[in-house]
């Protein structure tokens, strides 16, 4: 198969193209990948920074009910797997899920390691950085973002506060949401982009080989058989295929012609021959 | 005595005429042989591509950890460049293939593939992207050298095919045949 010239033919375009359309659709896919999961990570620190925003009042004026109250209506919208806000200790002071109030967190646990790692705890960090994936206990994919709360000036200044100056992080938000929709959307692309390269492979390289097979091979098989057919003696007046494309058609014709002429001086030697041996 | 040194020459052009015609034969199975082996070139590469993968997979465990690469090296490129990258070598590499075959040049490049394919391995590891993208750059070596492996089979499968010809028309003739230019150069 390898050495015939269908085989010499198609093979290699057939692998070519065939491999070079899976690796296309596999970077294309590791891309669009990467690119929606640095977007949902932007959108749930935007998130975090417009929570932060939000309870920076009732931080302020230590007002635990409205901030319990934010937390709360938080934690209760669709997609969101938790929300709390942890003090410098790591034990959970406010929580959408009253049963994680003064918990303590694990600072080796994922999320928290990627500062508690060294002596020295960072106390800043980028944005992609802020972000984790894990599955919770109710085995949901969950991004979560951990957002420190900063010392400010009128943090440490309140009256009613306790926090020194020297303090650069008073706590850390930490909120989860669902991946279960991101999932989703990337399996369904996923689903599509195998679609679309069967079907643009069944195209190429099907249609490829279905032309070829039909304009080329087969005409040289017949051109092939006809010629092999002819050099039989028995079937040298044997007509040249029909159908067949203009240039095989023409080199068959050509080829017809010249063992009708081939026959004809065969058949005038074979006279001529006799004539001498009836003269002798 | 004239008689004696005719038979002498005849004798001494016979035998030389045998040594060259043994000469030739040598020098032809050598070729065979040295096309035989090659041939296998690309399967090696394969081989060698395949045995690259799986320490790979396995995260490239023989290898100091990314971080302490880093650290030492540098930062790495985005993975979003090398995907580019690797999209542009798999293409160059292919075409490159493709017109080898179609030259009929017998090249011998299998192993520089995996080399640069083992380095996309790498600069994704350090990278930390090489789960999203192992698939692609697996792919991409399967394709190139597959192509690759199939035009040095193919190239010595017919150089082999010429040779063998020669060989019979060397053992009837004595010398070698006169060779046609190829009408597709």
């Amino acid at each position: 198969m390898f050495t015939s010239l269908v085989g010499k033919a198609l093979v290699p375009v057939g692998v070519a193209v065939t491999g070079f359309v899976v690796v296309c659709c596999l970077l294309l896919y590791s891309v669009i990948k990467e690119d929606v999961n640095r977007d949902s990570v932007l959108h749930a620190t935007n998130l975090a920074d417009i929570i932060l925003k939000s309870t920076r009042h009732a931080m302020l004026k230590s007002d635990r009910e409205t901030l319990n109250n934010i937390i709360r209506n938080i934690g209760e919208q669709n997609g969101v797997e938790h929300v709390r806000i942890f003090n410098k200790k790591g034990v959970v002071n406010i929580s959408a899920k009253p049963g994680e109030i003064n918990h303590q967190v694990d600072k080796k646990a994922e999320g928290c390691i990627s500062c508690h790692s060294g002596d020295v705890p960072v106390t800043s960090l980028g944005r992609m950085e802020q972000a984790r994936t894990f599955k919770n206990g109710n085995g949901n994919k969950v991004l979560a973002i951990t957002a420190p709360i900063y010392n400010e000036p009128e943090c440490s200044n309140a009256a009613c506060h306790v926090h020194p100056p020297a303090q650069k992080i008073l706590g850390t938000l930490d909120i989860g949401l669902s991946r279960e929709a991101l999932d989703k959307s990337l399996a369904a692309l996923r689903t599509q982009m195998i679609l679309f390269t069967l079907m643009t492979l069944m195209l190429t390289v099907g249609g490829v080989t279905a032309l070829l097979r039909r304009n080329v091979f087969l005409p040289i098989q017949a051109v092939r058989d006809y010629i092999c057919r002819i050099s039989d003696k028995d079937n040298q007046a044997a007509p040249p295929p029909t159908h067949l494309p203009q240039d095989l058609d023409r080199i068959t014709k050509c080829f017809y012609n010249l063992m009708q002429k081939h026959n004809k001086t065969e058949r005038e030697l074979d006279e001529a021959r006799k004539g001498v041996v009836r003269q002798e | 005595m004239t008689d004696i040194s005719q038979e002498q020459q005849s004798v001494t052009e016979v035998s030389q005429e045998r040594d060259g015609r043994e000469a030739l034969l040598q020098v032809i199975h050598k070729e065979i042989r040295r096309l035989r082996s090659f041939s296998n070139r690309g399967l090696w590469a394969f081989s060698l591509f395949l045995l690259v993968s799986m320490m790979a997979w396995y995260d490239f465990r023989l290898i100091p950890f990314p971080e302490s690469f880093i650290a030492s090296l540098g930062a790495p490129p985005p993975p979003h460049l090398i995907s580019y990258l690797l999209l542009f070598y798999t293409f160059s590499a292919i075409i490159l293939s493709l017109s080898r075959m179609t030259g009929n040049i017998e090249h011998k490049s299998s192993f520089c593939h995996v080399g640069y394919l083992t380095g996309f391995y790498l600069f994704y590891h350090f990278s930390k992207a090489l789960d999203d993208n192992y698939w692609a750059v697996f792919g991409a070596g399967i394709t190139i050298l597959g192509v690759e492996t199939y035009r040095i089979w193919n190239f010595c499968n017919e150089a082999i095919r010429i040779k063998n010809e020669q060989l019979e028309y060397v053992k009837k003739t004595g010398r070698m045949p006169i060779e046609d230019p190829s009408p597709f150069e």
